[in-house]
Formats: structure tokens, C-alpha cells, sequence
């Protein structure tokens, strides 16, 4: 069983780092860490089940509450660039180049 | 003697007045009367050297009259456990005298200055730094301290500077204030590392506890201290090694001159070894060498100021060789007649100076030269009176000043040995020599001797009178000598007594006078009856002509190691440059091309340092599961 739920949480968090990592559009980056976030998430929940573990489960409540929080600032920011009249991709946001 | 716990409130009325009147003097002139009124500069700095010449006639009759004395310190300048360097002020039987002789020559020499720079642009620049002269003066010799005194010490050379280089426009006037502070600054290293090292040992400076300690004790290194000392008088009192500043400090006004040889500058060094003296005499071999090098300053420079035409370089050598006679005294331990001769030299050659100041304004030219003048006799009769007064005083001429100091010098060297009394001979021939020769040829035969000269006038009275006291001064100093006899063994700071001048002998009094007579016999052979032979001789032996003009190949010399020194300092700025800078330099630019290459780094792609970031908690990951 554990070997199953490590495949299936190591592939979404490797899709999600492969989204944040190879799309240039600023949505599509953050959809890939929301699905990191739930890969870990997916995790943290067989081993709080499987040790009966109570903690662990508060913290898994709080990821889902801390992701909320970064979707909302992530999202706003991303309208904040969008209302400047810019492209949400990362090609035309490149103020911190050396 | 009198011994006063520290503090303020006790320091009597003319102590306080000799610091608070040239203080408040200098504060009200520079910031109210020079930027009003700058021609009135003047006024509050005479009205202070009133005050300050009554003080001191104050001070000087206290300690003659109730043996007073005062060593007071004041407070704790720095204070690190038991050790000390605190200020204060003292006040005995050498400081009175000598603080007299220069309150009176210098405040006269600051009146006759009114008069003798009245056209001149810089009026109030002048008077300020000539006041800070007498102040550092004053606060020179009132020093309880080595420490103390140093600082004076240097405040003397640094407004020497300001007025020697007064007329900046000069280049040679900026060259010899040039050379005097340099000068001045390799003596000083001096005073400032014997102070140091007195420090260092006696974690006190303090003369009064510093000097019984030395005479009790044994100190290995105050042999060293006593030959620093003698070596930073060197310097100041221009002797031997480091003499060749004093003549070219003619640039400066005639009244810096004066004050400068008379009053100020150069009795420091003298007065630095009188007061030294405890120290000094414990060392072995440095009395005999501190005799020595006087005889032989004397001497030459006496022989050298033969040759001089210049009327003030003329002085300038006899000052020089007066302070060798002094150096001279003081070496053969005979510390009371040194001062002595200190103090009669101050008021003759104040008026030496001051005449030919006046000869000069006469011409109103910065300087004469002998050719121009001749026969002035006639035309400055009251110049001529002062200046013979004067002269016969430094040719040591019974029954004037010059003759008792000069006679008790002599007689220590008669009682010392052969050499001793060949160079006091020579001494007392070769002065007389120059100064009869200077005043024959200046006021007698023809008018003008070769070129210009002839719309000469007598001084105006504010520059005359003043010269008319200090030659007063010059007619009754040898009078007090047994008052001074007093005075300066009051309150001298160690146990053992120094000697009182000698009492009169005849075999001095012969010697002296024949050898004032044969110098003045030769000058006037060489005035009178072969009046063609001081402008001969120049042609006749260009060698003898070119050794004299070099101070025998002492000034070649002295110019050789200072192109040394350049050449050396010019080195090291090379390695500074090259080594050290290039190093300092050298670091940024590595860190900048260090930074150019990483800027590379910072994209500006979001995906990059996304791509970083992993890579951080990757290593994060691997640094936790370890």
C-alpha cells in the first residue's frame, strides 16, 4: 500500500514542480503549486492513518488553510499585473535581471 | 619654598594674568577689532603686554624679595592608574628671570613692531601670530611638566613658522619657514621621546618629582633622555648639527627676528637644558659634549659671521654663536651664568636687531647689505648710540651687560683647562671682531660705501623708543647680577645648590678684555686702515670666500642628506603606491569582477530561480535525512 500512495504523490508533486519549473504562465505556475501542496498533503494523510496519528492531521488541516491563503495572495497578485495592462507570463516580467 | 595643594582658586593674580591677557587679547582681536577695524589689531595685544611685563616684574620681585616659589598642579590632563600627565604651572628662580628678560624685550619688541608694520597689508595677521609667539613663550616657561612643556614647545615652532614664512609671496621666505619647521620638527622627535620615556619610567613628568628621584636613584635610561634633550636644543637653540635654520629665518620682518633671537624662539633650547639640568648633569660624558659642541657652534659661527655682509645675517651668525657661548657655560656646568648670559643677550641683541630694523625701514628695503650703508652715524645719530651700546655689550666691553655674563663664562673655562681657554679666547676675539666690524663699516667712513642708500632716515619715535629702553635695559643689566644670584637658586627643584655667578678676578677680567680688544683692534684695521680689504679679500681667495659662504661645507652637506631624505621618501611614496595601493585597489576590483561574472546569474526568469530554489531544498533534504 505504501509503495502505491509514494507513486502516485510522487508523480502529482512532480508534475507540479515540472509546471512550476517549464510554464511561463504565471496561472498555470501556481496551479502547479496548489497540486504540490495536495501531493504532500495526499502523503501526510495515509501516515496519519496508518500510525493513527492526530497531530499530523491538524497539520494536514492547516496546509489546506495555508494553501488557501497563498492562492488568495497569488491570485491577487496576479490580477495586480494583469490590471497594470502587462502579460501574466514570466517573458515580460523580468525587472530583476542582472 | 612654598608648597601649594592643586587647584585653581590658589594660583596668585599675576599667574593667571600672564595666561588670561595674551589669551583674552588674542580671542578680542581676532574676533572683534581685526574683522572691524584690522589697523587696530594692535591695541589689545599691547594693552596684554602691559599686563604681562607688569606680572612678571611682579613675579620676578616676589621671588627675589620673599624667596617665593610656586609648583602648582592644576589637574589630571590624562591619568591611567598611577600614571599622570597633569598641567600646571611653575614658577622659580629660572622661570622669573628668564620670564622677565622676554615680558620686557618682547612686549618693547611688539611696540616697536606697531611702527615698523604699519604699511604693511597683513598688519593683523601679523600682531595675532606674533602674540601667539609670546604666548607660547610664556607658557613654555611656566611649564611644570615635560609633557607640558613640549606642547609649548611646539606652539613656539609652529607660530615661528607663521611669521617666518609672513611674507608667503617670497619664495625664499617660504623656504626657510620651510626649513625651520622641518628643522625644528627633527629636535622636537627629540623632547617628545625623552618625555615619553620619562613617562614610561617615572609614570610622572613633573620636573619637581622627577628630578630628585633621578639624582637619588639610578636610571639606566636617562643617560638616553639627557642626550635627547641635549639634541632637541639642537634644534631649537640652533646648534651645531641642526644650527643652519636660524640665518635663513632672516625672511621673516625685522621685529620676528628680534623676537625670534632675543626673546622667544631660540633661549627655549637653552632654557630647556637649564632647566634639564639635574637630569643632565648625572649623565656621564654629556656635560663635556654639550661644552663642546658650544665651543665649537661658538666659534665657527662667530668666524662665519665675519664674512657676512648682510646686516641681519650678520646677527643672525652672532646669535647663533651666543648661543653657542651659552651651550657653552651650561656644559661646563656653570648653569647660573648661562642664564644670565641668556638674559643680557636678549636685551643687546634685541637692539642689535631692532637697529638694523630700523636701517632697513631707512632704506625701506626688507634688509641692508654693508655696501649700502656707511656713515650712518650722521644721519641716525639715536640708531647709532643704541647700536654701539649694544655692540660694545656683545663684544663683552666693561662695564656693559654683556661684559658679566660673558666674563663669568669666561672664567669658568679659565678654571677648566687648556682647551677651555683657548676657545673662550677665540670666542671673545672672534665676537668682538664681527660686531666692530658691523659697526664700523655701517657707521663710520664714507656715506654710502658703494650704492644707494643716500635718502636714509632716523627712525620715527614709535619705533626709536622702545629701543631706547631695551638699550637702557643693556646699560643696567650687568648691575643686577648679584640679585640674579639670587633669584636663580630660588626654588630650584633638587637639593644640591648650582653655583652663584663667580665673584670679580682680574686674571678674567685681562683675559677677556685683550681678547675683546685684539677683535676689535683687527675690525678696525680692517675699517679704518685698509678700508679696501673686506671687498678685496673675496677676490683675492675665492676658496676662503666660498668655504665661509657654506659654513665650511656644512650647508652642501646638509643639502646632500636632504636630497637623501627626498630620494628615500620618494622611494617608500613609490612602494606605497605600487604595493600598498595596489593591494587596496587591487581587492575591489576582484570583488567587482567577481560580481560582474555573477550578475549573470540573476536572469530576471521566474522559472530560473524557481530552479534554484529546488535545488536549495533538495540540498536542504539531503543535509536533513543525513
Amino acid at each position: 500500500m505504501t509503495w502505491a500512495v509514494w507513486a502516485v504523490t510522487g508523480f502529482l508533486f512532480a508534475c507540479g514542480a515540472a509546471m512550476i519549473v517549464l510554464r511561463r504562465q504565471l496561472l498555470a505556475m501556481l496551479m502547479g503549486l496548489e497540486l504540490m501542496i495536495s501531493a504532500v498533503n495526499i502523503a501526510l494523510v495515509y501516515y496519519c492513518s496508518r500510525y493513527a496519528d492526530g497531530e499530523t492531521l491538524a497539520s494536514v488541516l492547516l496546509i489546506i488553510a495555508i494553501a488557501a491563503a497563498e492562492a488568495v495572495v497569488g491570485l491577487s497578485l496576479i490580477l495586480k499585473v494583469y490590471e497594470a495592462g502587462r502579460e501574466v507570463e514570466t517573458e515580460s516580467l523580468q525587472e530583476l535581471k542582472g | 619654598m612654598q608648597r601649594i595643594p592643586g587647584g585653581f582658586a590658589f594660583l596668585p593674580w599675576p599667574v593667571i594674568l600672564l595666561f588670561a591677557a595674551p589669551v583674552a587679547a588674542l580671542l578680542v582681536s581676532f574676533f572683534i577689532v581685526r574683522p572691524a577695524r584690522p589697523r587696530w589689531t594692535h591695541v589689545p595685544i599691547l594693552a596684554s603686554c602691559a599686563v604681562i611685563a607688569a606680572c612678571a616684574i611682579w613675579i620676578l620681585s616676589l621671588v627675589l624679595f620673599q624667596n617665593w616659589g610656586l609648583d602648582l598642579p592644576l589637574g589630571g590632563w590624562m591619568v591611567a592608574g598611577d600614571w599622570l600627565v597633569s598641567y600646571g604651572v611653575r614658577v622659580d628662580g629660572l622661570s622669573a628671570s628668564v620670564l622677565a628678560m622676554v615680558s620686557i624685550v618682547g612686549g618693547l619688541i611688539h611696540v616697536y613692531a606697531s611702527g615698523y608694520m604699519a604699511e604693511d597689508p597683513g598688519f593683523a595677521r601679523f600682531f595675532l601670530a606674533f602674540h601667539l609667539f609670546f604666548l607660547a613663550m610664556i607658557g613654555l616657561l611656566l611649564s611644570n611638566s615635560y609633557i607640558q612643556l613640549y606642547l609649548f614647545w611646539e606652539l613656539v615652532g609652529f607660530a615661528s613658522y607663521l611669521l617666518i614664512g609672513f611674507w608667503w609671496q617670497k619664495k625664499t621666505a617660504r623656504r626657510a619657514a620651510l626649513q625651520a619647521i622641518l628643522t625644528n620638527r627633527l629636535g622636537d622627535f627629540g623632547l617628545f621621546l625623552a618625555a615619553l620615556i620619562l613617562l614610561a619610567v617615572f609614570h610622572n613628568t613633573r620636573f619637581a618629582l622627577i628630578f630628585p628621584a633621578i639624582v637619588n636613584g639610578h636610571y639606566a635610561l636617562v643617560s638616553l633622555v639627557g642626550f635627547l634633550l641635549f639634541w632637541a636644543a639642537t634644534a631649537k637653540s640652533a646648534q651645531f648639527p641642526l644650527y643652519f635654520w636660524l640665518p635663513d629665518a632672516m625672511e621673516g620682518p625685522t621685529p620676528v627676528s628680534a623676537l625670534m633671537h632675543a626673546a622667544t624662539m631660540v633661549t627655549a633650547g637653552v632654557f630647556l637644558l637649564a632647566r634639564s639640568w639635574p637630569l643632565i648633569s648625572t649623565v656621564p660624558v654629556l656635560p663635556d659634549l654639550i661644552a663642546v659642541v658650544g665651543a665649537f657652534t661658538a666659534i665657527a659661527a662667530g668666524i662665519v659671521a665675519c664674512a657676512k655682509k648682510d646686516l641681519k645675517r650678520i646677527l643672525a651668525y652672532s646669535t647663533v654663536s651666543h648661543l653657542g657661548i651659552m651651550v657653552f657655560g651650561l656644559g661646563l656646568g656653570e648653569v647660573a651664568p648661562a642664564v644670565y648670559h641668556l638674559i643680557t643677550h636678549g636685551f643687546f641683541k634685541a637692539v642689535l636687531f631692532l637697529c638694523a630694523g630700523n636701517i632697513a625701514h631707512g632704506l625701506h628695503q626688507p634688509t641692508a647689505d654693508l655696501d649700502q650703508v656707511g656713515g650712518l652715524r650722521k644721519k641716525m645719530p639715536f640708531t647709532f648710540v643704541c647700536f654701539t651700546v649694544a655692540a660694545l655689550s656683545l663684544g663683552g666691553i666693561w662695564p656693559f651687560a654683556g661684559y658679566f655674563s660673558k666674563d663669568a663664562i669666561l672664567d669658568a673655562a679659565l678654571h677648566r683647562g687648556p682647551w677651555a681657554i683657548v676657545a673662550g679666547v677665540l670666542i671673545g676675539v672672534t665676537s668682538a671682531l664681527y660686531i666692530f666690524r658691523m659697526l664700523f663699516l655701517t657707521f663710520f667712513g664714507p656715506s654710502p660705501r658703494q650704492k644707494g642708500g643716500e635718502h636714509i632716515h632716523e627712525a620715527e619715535p614709535v619705533m626709536a623708543v622702545p629701543v631706547g629702553f631695551i638699550t637702557l635695559g643693556t646699560l643696567l643689566g650687568g648691575l643686577l647680577g648679584h640679585s640674579f644670584s639670587t633669584v636663580i637658586k630660588s626654588g630650584w627643584p633638587v637639593a644640591q645648590p648650582i653655583a652663584a655667578l663667580p665673584e670679580f678676578s682680574w686674571s678674567t677680567f685681562a683675559v677677556g678684555m685683550s681678547a675683546a680688544a685684539v677683535g676689535a683692534g683687527i675690525a678696525w684695521v680692517i675699517a679704518f686702515v685698509n678700508p679696501s680689504f673686506d671687498w678685496e679679500w673675496r677676490t683675492k681667495y675665492p676658496a676662503l670666500e666660498s668655504a665661509l659662504n657654506s659654513d665650511f661645507g656644512w650647508k652642501p652637506f646638509v643639502r646632500l642628506a636632504t636630497a637623501g631624505v627626498v630620494a628615500l621618501a620618494n622611494a617608500a611614496g613609490f612602494f606605497d603606491h605600487a604595493v600598498v595601493d595596489g593591494a587596496v585597489e587591487g581587492a575591489p576590483r576582484v570583488a567587482g569582477a567577481a560580481g560582474e561574472q555573477g550578475r549573470r546569474l540573476a536572469t530576471g526568469r521566474i522559472n530560473d530561480y524557481v530552479w534554484w530554489m529546488l535545488a536549495g531544498a533538495a540540498v536542504l533534504l539531503l543535509a536533513v535525512m543525513r
